[in-house]
């Protein structure tokens, strides 16, 4: 039992630290924020060219093979970073996805581009009608000749705006079991009929509707069987939301170093703030669900690695964990903060802004606990 | 990063020695008690033997060095050995011991070679029982505003004053016992620490009606009236108490974190609940039940994981304890009270009842219906936020962790 990073991971997480410290300071963090996209190709180019973007995806498609501990190590600077990225949508969710079902012909056109950031996909799979189970999939695709033609509304899909392709997750058939009949479909982002909207408001991700109106695709662009596409976006999803995980962690630890900074330095009474134990209740407050958040994470990440027979319930825990702990941790430093962190130019409302975004992303904690709640007690 | 446990074949051979000495060795016939107050005498005495006879293998404290009366062995024994005593619930549990847990690591700090030689294989081997002389009728949270005196006489120290809140019922060894060695010294500079034999004239023990106290069968008052103590019983410098209090309280306060595998109080009432009908359907099928569920455990493997990475940071030796120590303290203590909450939510006034007829697992529950409520012992919620509070440096008072073994 050994809690450490191994030489390796120690080395990459210098390394995201510099990277982050160099290319995403603060400045940049808030920038990026208030542009219309929230993307920099810049700094997407340099994570490529460091093989980050890449990384999950095996070495055969151009990626490095690592394990999610790898990744997260690199996943909790840029959290902690503020710094915003389409990694999660293209390469992880996207990619792992193509990776799970797609023909080999399909894998070799698409998997190397991805890794190579030459190529931005996103996952569109939620709807108004809000959830990330099966039943929520109400979007149609109809077969018609050797073409689908997709039509409805996906919404608060990240990163759509900037990205090349679409994963698109549709209805084919009606089945009582909701996890049957669902088909995954890539689809260009300037399809006819396809409109990309991007969604404004108080939420620290770039969010969009996509409306299908009879947005045709070729039976090609079908990735593994039709009916059958529910199961190859399971194991990206699980992957996708411990990473998150990941992320979140060290936007805690942001906010955390953030608050304890700030009660060593603001005089109220004559005194360092710090020095009032109410305030220190809300600095203990932030510690806690930061360090609760981190390790039934990096366990997840552990037993996700590993194979192990709970690592699915581990990755629903520290989703709930991470998501409320992240929540509650801008909370807690808001009230540290008073004034001072509601104005847009201090780098607090970056991590509160995606607090509320994560809470809901990937799944929220009050779906999870019904899903761990019935694996714990059912299964 | 591994979260895994990893033996090697040479000990799980180890474990398989253990395993056939306990069943070789442990009381026939022991019933443990789910409620610490039924503890009797006798079976205290029982329990004393126990204890001895795990001591005499050098299985007490398995990862103090072997001249001391330790078992030499490693981290890794030391947890087999406490994994296969939590198996077995025919193992005699409560004695009112602090000695293994606080003393020895101050006295492996502060201790001189001969007091180490005195006093280590006592406890680490012979089962002495050692109590916590520290709390005061107008001393507790404030423990530097203790009263209790020692006064130089000769070769001794003559020691007068009371402690309230300690050890447990029936028998006792040693008090490791806090007095004000110098009154004109500033406070934390004018105590000393002294272990201070029990059997000594002047030491009278009252025991204490309380509903609970951290699974103790008892607490007692204890009064010193003019307690001759050899000066050779001084641990540490005369003034020097303080520090070698904060070595033990660094552990008290979770700073040594441990190997919690599994949540069996959970376990038990999830099969209760599988058991149990309410309105014609199992008790685990009610969402609302499940939900409860859902919260005490991710409170526990929280609090495991804390735990964990305690008992990491402590054998790996990668660096000082922070506020980590408080920090697991705060989470047992805080969650204990709303897991409490949750059991009787679950179970209704069946979780308040001790009658067998009708209590949940043998009357466990309504032990930790009580003990929940006992935030207080080994520091309250406030103290453990007070630590953490410095250990972060915002307060006022810069604190580091003290030195343990």
């Amino acid at each position: 039992m050994d809690l450490s990073l191994t030489e390796t991971q120690e080395m990459l997480r210098t390394t995201a630290r510099d990277f982050v410290e160099r290319e995403c300071p603060t400045s940049t963090a808030l920038s990026l924020d208030k542009s219309e996209t929230g993307f920099s190709p810049d700094i997407w180019r340099k994570m490529a060219e460091l093989g980050w973007v890449g990384m999950i995806l095996p070495e055969a498609y151009g990626g490095m093979g690592s394990s999610l501990t790898d990744l997260a190590v690199i996943y909790q600077e840029m959290g902690w970073a503020a710094m915003p990225t389409p990694l999660l949508s293209s390469a992880v969710l996207c990619g792992l996805t193509i990776l799970e079902g797609s023909t080999e012909e399909q894998k070799k056109q698409l998997l190397p581009s991805i890794a190579q950031g030459e190529r931005i996909l996103a996952l569109a799979l939620t709807e108004p009608d809000y959830g990330w189970e099966p039943e929520f999939v109400r979007l149609t695709a109809v077969a018609k000749n050797d073409k689908f033609v997709l039509n409805g509304t996906k919404l608060y899909v990240p990163d759509a705006h900037i990205a090349d392709q679409l994963i698109c997750v549709a209805r084919t058939s009606h089945n009582t079991d909701p996890r049957k009949g669902i088909t995954l479909f890539l689809v260009d982002k300037d399809s006819p009929g396809l409109s990309c909207h991007t969604l404004s408001g108080f939420i620290g991700e770039k969010v969009n509707e996509v409306i299908f109106d009879s947005v045709e695709v070729d039976r090609s662009a079908v990735i593994g069987e039709v009916d059958k596409g529910w199961p190859i976006l399971l194991p990206a999803l699980e992957k996708a939301r411990i990473l998150l995980c990941a992320y979140i962690v060290g936007g805690c630890q942001q906010v955390w170093e953030m608050t304890v900074e700030y009660c060593r330095s603001r005089m109220q009474f004559g005194v360092l703030i710090g020095t009032f134990q109410r305030v220190q209740d809300h600095v203990i407050e932030i510690v806690n669900e930061m360090d609760a958040a981190r390790w039934t994470t990096y366990e997840a990440l552990w037993k996700m690695d590993e194979g192990k027979p709970d690592a699915a319930r581990a990755v629903l825990m520290a989703k709930i964990v991470a998501s409320e702990g992240y929540y509650t941790a801008c909370n807690s430093s808001h009230e540290v903060h008073a004034g001072t962190g509601v104005d847009r130019n201090y780098p607090l409302y970056l991590h509160t802004t995606k607090s509320r975004a994560y809470y809901d992303y990937l799944g929220n904690p009050l779906s999870l606990r019904k899903a761990l709640g019935q694996q714990l007690c059912e299964g | 990063m591994d979260f895994e446990l990893y033996y090697t074949e040479e000990q799980e051979e180890f474990r398989k020695e253990v395993r056939a000495w306990l069943d070789a060795n442990v009381p026939p016939n022991w019933k443990q008690p789910a409620d610490p107050a039924d503890i009797t005498e006798d079976m205290f005495k029982v329990a004393r033997e126990f204890r001895r006879k795990l001591g005499e293998k050098g299985w007490l404290a398995p990862t103090y060095p072997k001249e001391y009366g330790g078992g030499g062995l490693s981290v890794a024994h030391a947890i087999i050995i406490d994994e296969e005593l939590a198996e077995r619930d025919d193992i005699p549990r409560v004695i009112g011991d602090n000695g293994l847990m606080l003393f020895c690591p101050a006295i492996m700090v502060w201790g001189t070679e001969e007091q180490k030689q005195r006093f280590l294989p006592q406890m680490l081997r012979d089962g002495v029982v050692t109590w916590q002389g520290y709390t005061e009728p107008e001393a507790g949270s404030d423990l530097a505003s203790l009263k209790t005196r020692a006064v130089r006489d000769g070769n001794d120290y003559i020691i007068n004053g009371e402690k309230i809140f300690i050890g447990a019922d029936y028998d006792v060894d040693y008090i490791f016992t806090l007095a004000i060695t110098n009154p004109e010294a500033p406070r934390h500079q004018n105590i000393g620490a002294f272990m201070v034999p029990a059997n000594l004239p002047g030491i009278k023990v009252l025991r204490l009606d309380l509903f609970a106290w951290g699974g103790q069968p008892g607490k007692s008052h204890v009064f010193y009236e003019d307690v001759r103590v050899p000066a050779t019983h001084l641990i540490g410098g005369e003034t020097q108490g303080w520090q070698v209090t904060q070595s033990s309280l660094e552990v008290e306060h979770g700073g040594g974190g441990g190997v919690v595998q599994r949540h069996r109080l959970l376990e038990h009432v999830m099969d209760y609940c599988r058991e149990t009908q309410r309105n014609g359907q199992p008790l685990i099928k009610n969402p609302d039940v499940q939900q409860e569920i859902v919260d005490i455990f991710i409170k526990s493997e929280i609090g495991r994981l804390l735990e964990l990475r305690n008992y990491w940071m402590r054998h790996a030796r990668k660096q000082g304890i922070g506020y980590e120590g408080s920090q697991t303290s705060l989470h047992r203590k805080v969650t204990g009270l709303e897991i409490v909450a949750a059991y009787q939510r679950i179970l209704g006034p069946t979780a308040l009842i001790k009658d067998p007829k009708w209590a949940v697992h043998k009357g466990a529950i309504e032990v930790y219906q009580r003990e929940g409520i006992c935030t207080h012992p080994g520091g309250t919620i406030q103290v453990q936020k007070l630590i953490m509070a410095r250990r972060m440096g915002i307060s006022r008072t810069k604190e580091k962790a003290a030195a343990f073994v």
